[in-house]
């Protein structure tokens, strides 16, 4: 069979017109919404020279939020990572009661407001929270802090890992894992030996956009960290500021980073998506 | 799925309410454990958390504030351009999505790895480069200027923005059944006499459908949500433009907790009915779809 | 409607899937394209159907040539290998779909396409399971679904591919029989792909046997099953002895003695000589010798269930198949081990390949 199925049938296909019209439509579509505002960043962020883009980018308030920004992706996702493995695991090697239940949950920071996310902790957490008094008292603070910050990083970022690995290790079954088992493997050589090799880059896959939005995410943050600058700023909200302040070039510069960034992301799924299909097509609805 | 083989031999499984199906693999317990830990800690109990304190404020009040002219306005902002995004997407996303999927053509890779950029792309850097080029004095905006009309700092630079966000759930959610529709289908409709577009609407696009409302649901469901990428392009006038996650964001930074949980809940709440109620729409369709 | 098929080729990629096949299929006429899996069966109706092109030569319908003519406008009716039936219409809607689709101008009113269908569905037997969708139909029935769809826009050439294909032995042979009647009804010109020999030559006016996207015979079923064009179509109609000899002098000889063969003879050089189980005669052993101009061979198995019998005989270390009525059999009181005289009465010689 040829890969493609719907190139070889030329009888029914729409009409070259029509073909050039619809293949004319997206590409000016995405142009106006997708590749525009990408190079709109760049070239603000240049307007001014490659100096002031320097500048912007070397400033110890930017430097500073991009240290924070890495910190905080370096403590999210290894957690998240280690919970898609449970969970994944729990999930499409056993069968138990509630488990489309669990499911639903576990997809739910996915359908809550980032603003929300953020929100639920200072509740908890805030000068005003549940807990705040308390935490007050003991000098802990997790709000208008960095623990804060790292907090609802994590709920927005909670279900990337998981979601890649469940449809794919469902799909895989269980059979290895037996065959593994009754050869006498221990359950985490069976893990380490079996299943990690299958699911490597399903987990690489989601690890990665994991990151993405890790590194990137501003609703949730903002409404914890507090915006100090040189403290809780974290790269997408100095660019807020810096924007806010009318400090263009500055504020795009930083957002150019973060472009790179996304554009990295896209080639490195692309690669993935293209030569692990198979390993990673489980996900894709 | 059930390992159990039938034989003299073999016992059935004693019968009853059993969390666990037999099984000879290790590491439920832990993985389980853990997992049902975390999810308590990072989700369900803060959002628990919320809803009580909303309940504390007190149905009286809770009416009040969700029901004053400023919130409900904020509502119908951010529900209506959600939705409108989303239509909007339903559109030009199948459009991208059948050329992807049906056509070759220089650069198609490049568009399709492009398509998910929204969803790698930070929202803070997505709102200024909307709100830069849509803008007065933007690429865009410039021309709608020397045209007579206002994109940004309107409900149509809101409208924009969640149309950038949405864009790759529908897209992502179609492509794969477009890729799985049978040729044949297609073919039988043409050979019984049916025109291109006969085809498509008759044939095909009742079989995308199940997908496309899902594709809507998704970033209608984001778009409600979404804060970055809108407060700049937004400007945020009051009764105008304003949208219901800022308007939470705003109370909070007054140290209102009590309005902001209030109005964080009752988007919550509209939003679960609203998925709901497409649920059920989508129920319908697929129930005349295969069964 | 008559069908003229002139040189038509195509190729995928380097690829040759029809080699230049020319053929005139008769108006009305029930024609079976068979041949092996991969022998350009289903690509040259598609072509006719208009759903593919073909890169050379054409297709013409009562003299006019199809090559401008979209497979919409074509009146053709197409069953699908697998069915290809709308799974989100009920049986009802996907066969009114052809008359619901026309032009304004030519539609039905909504009162005579119910008429229509309900008549289609009537003859194929499905009225009560107009209101069914596809899925809730067995193999059968959507095959009957897929056959009343492609009939209601009343075609002027009915394409069926591997028609009976996916469907279990019993229902394919109530099916055959069922299409035959409603061919002998309607007499619209039909060509039903098949790679199964039985069912081509039970079923067909006429039979085209296909190989590596070429035509190899065209003729009645009987034709072809008597009288082969090649080892090829010997081989392919099934139930066939090969026995390795050799012809010298324009006669063919297997282990020494002459074969009486039918045809031509071809060149001196090692040969097969075909023959087909029913035309292997046996006759009882004298005791003294092989009698002139036949061979010896002993049963090695017997199978007399049926009003016919199969025997296995060793033939000089060949195993050969024979067939005999039950009467002969016990006429001759063979056994398994007992020796018996083989004699052929028709038999075709070709040169060995290679
Ligand atoms: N679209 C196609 N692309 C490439 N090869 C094809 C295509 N369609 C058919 N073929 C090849 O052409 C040959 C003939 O195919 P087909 O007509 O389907 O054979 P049949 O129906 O006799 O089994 C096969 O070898 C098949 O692999
Ligand atoms: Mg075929």
């Amino acid at each position: 069979m040829p890969a493609d199925p719907h190139s070889r049938r030329p009888a029914v296909g729409e009409g070259p017109v029509t073909r050039l019209a619809l293949i004319g439509l997206a590409i000016l579509f995405l142009a106006a919404f997708l590749a525009l505002p990408l190079a709109a960043v760049f070239s603000q962020a240049l307007a001014k020279g490659f100096g002031a883009f320097l500048k912007g980018l070397t400033d110890p308030d930017a430097l500073s939020a991009i240290q924070l920004t890495l910190t905080v992706a370096a403590i999210a996702v290894p957690l998240n990572l280690v919970f898609g493995v449970a969970a994944s695991w729990a999930i499409a090697k056993f069968n138990f009661r509630g488990k489309s239940l669990l499911l639903a949950l576990i997809d739910l920071p996915f359908s809550v407001s980032p603003v929300i996310s953020g929100l639920v902790y200072v509740l908890l957490f805030g000068l005003h929270g549940s807990f705040g008094p308390w935490l007050r008292d003991h000098g802990v603070q997790i709000i208008f802090a960095v623990p804060g910050v790292v907090m609802a990083t994590v709920f927005v970022t909670f279900p990337f890992v998981a979601r890649e690995l469940i449809p794919l290790m469902q799909e895989q079954g269980v059979e290895d894992e037996e065959a593994a088992i009754v050869l006498g493997a221990s359950g985490w050589q069976t893990f380490r030996l079996v299943t990690l090799p299958n699911i490597r880059w399903g987990l690489l896959y989601g690890v990665l956009l994991c990151n993405a939005r890790a590194m990137g995410e501003f609703g949730a943050v903002s409404v914890v960290s507090g915006h100090i600058r040189g403290k809780t700023n974290t790269m997408p909200l100095h660019v807020e500021i810096l924007y806010n302040e009318y400090n263009f070039v500055a504020a795009f510069a930083v957002a150019s980073l973060l472009a790179l960034l996304a554009l990295v992301t896209l080639a490195a799924k692309a690669i993935l998506e293209w030569r692990f299909a198979d390993q990673i097509a489980a996900a894709k609805r | 799925m059930t390992a159990v083989a039938s034989g003299a031999t073999v016992r059935p499984a004693k019968r009853g309410w059993s969390f666990l199906a037999p099984t000879i693999l290790p590491g439920f317990g832990t993985a389980f454990g853990f997992t049902l830990a975390y999810l308590c800690l990072i989700v369900l109990i803060p959002l628990g958390h919320m809803a009580l304190r909303a309940a504390d404020v007190g149905w009286d009040r809770f009416w009040a504030i969700t029901l004053a002219p400023r919130v409900l306005h904020a509502f119908y902002v951010s529900f209506g351009c959600a939705l409108a995004a989303a239509l909007i997407n339903a559109v030009f996303g199948l459009v991208v999505a059948w050329v992807l999927v049906r056509y070759r053509f220089p650069g198609r890779r490049l568009i399709d790895a492009m398509v998910d950029l929204p969803f790698a792309l930070p929202t803070s850097v997505a709102g200024i480069a909307l709100t830069a080029i849509y803008a007065p004095n933007g690429w865009i905006g410039a021309l709608a200027k020397a045209a007579g009309f206002k994109i940004a700092f309107t409900p149509i630079g809101i409208v924009i923005a969640l149309v950038f966000v949405g864009l790759p759930f529908i897209v992502r959610t179609v492509e794969p059944v477009l890729q799985d529709l049978d040729a044949e289908v297609e073919e039988a409709a043409a050979s019984l006499g049916a025109t291109r577009w006969q085809t498509f609407i008759k044939v095909l696009l009742p079989a995308i459908l199940p997908a496309l409302i899902t594709g809507v649901a998704l970033a209608f469901a984001r778009g409600v949500g979404e804060y970055g990428s809108v407060i700049f392009i937004a400007g945020n006038i009051p009764a105008v433009s304003e949208i219901v996650p800022l308007l939470i964001v705003a109370r909070l930074e007054q140290y209102d907790y009590a309005g902001a949980t209030v109005i964080a809940t009752a988007m919550m709440g509209v939003s679960f009915l609203m998925l709901l109620g497409i649920n059920f729409l989508q129920r319908w369709t697929r129930s005349r779809h295969a069964r | 409607m008559a069908i003229e098929i002139r040189n038509v080729e195509k190729t995928f990629g380097a690829f040759t899937a029809l080699g230049g096949v020319s053929l005139d299929v008769r108006s009305g006429e029930l024609l079976a394209l068979l041949g092996p899996s991969g022998s350009g069966k289903t690509t040259l109706l598609r072509i006719i159907a208009g759903l593919d092109h073909a890169d050379a030569g054409e297709v013409s319908f009562d003299g006019q040539d199809t090559r401008d003519r979209a497979a919409r406008d074509r009146k053709v009716g197409f069953v699908f290998q697998h069915y290809a039936l709308f799974r989100h219409m009920t049986v009802f809607d996907n066969v009114a779909f052809g008359l619901r689709v026309k032009k304004k101008a030519e539609r039905p009113a909504e009162m005579d396409i119910r008429r229509r269908v309900g008549q289609l569905l009537e003859m194929v037997q499905l009225s009560h399971l107009a209101s069914r969708y596809p899925s809730q139909l067995s193999g059968g029935q959507r095959q009957r679904v897929a056959l009343a769809r492609a009939l209601a826009i009343e075609p002027k050439v009915l394409l069926l591919d591997e028609p009976f294909g996916a469907l279990d032995a019993k229902v394919r042979k109530d099916l055959r029989k069922w299409l035959r009647h409603l061919h002998d009804d309607m007499h619209i010109t039909s060509i039903f792909v098949t790679h199964d020999q039985e069912e081509a030559l039970e079923l067909a006016d006429r039979v085209v046997v296909m190989n590596h996207g070429q035509i190899i015979q065209v003729g009645t079923p009987a034709e072809v099953y008597d009288t082969p064009a090649d080892s090829f179509v010997f081989d392919f109609l099934g139930g066939v002895n090969r026995l390795n000899g050799v012809i010298e002098g324009g006669v063919a000889r297997l282990d020494g003695k002459a074969v009486r063969v039918d045809g031509e003879v071809g060149p001196n050089g090692p040969a097969v000589i075909y023959v087909r189980p029913h035309q292997v005669e046996l006759d009882v052993a004298p005791g003294d010798g092989v009698p002139e101009g036949k061979w010896s061979a002993r049963v090695s198995s017997l199978h007399a269930a049926g009003p016919v019998a199969r025997l296995e005989l060793d033939l000089a270390g060949r195993a050969l198949e024979a067939q005999l009525s039950r009467d002969r059999l016990s006429d001759l009181a063979l056994d398994v081990g007992s020796w018996c005289t083989v004699d052929f009465r028709h038999a075709r010689v070709f040169p060995a390949k290679n």
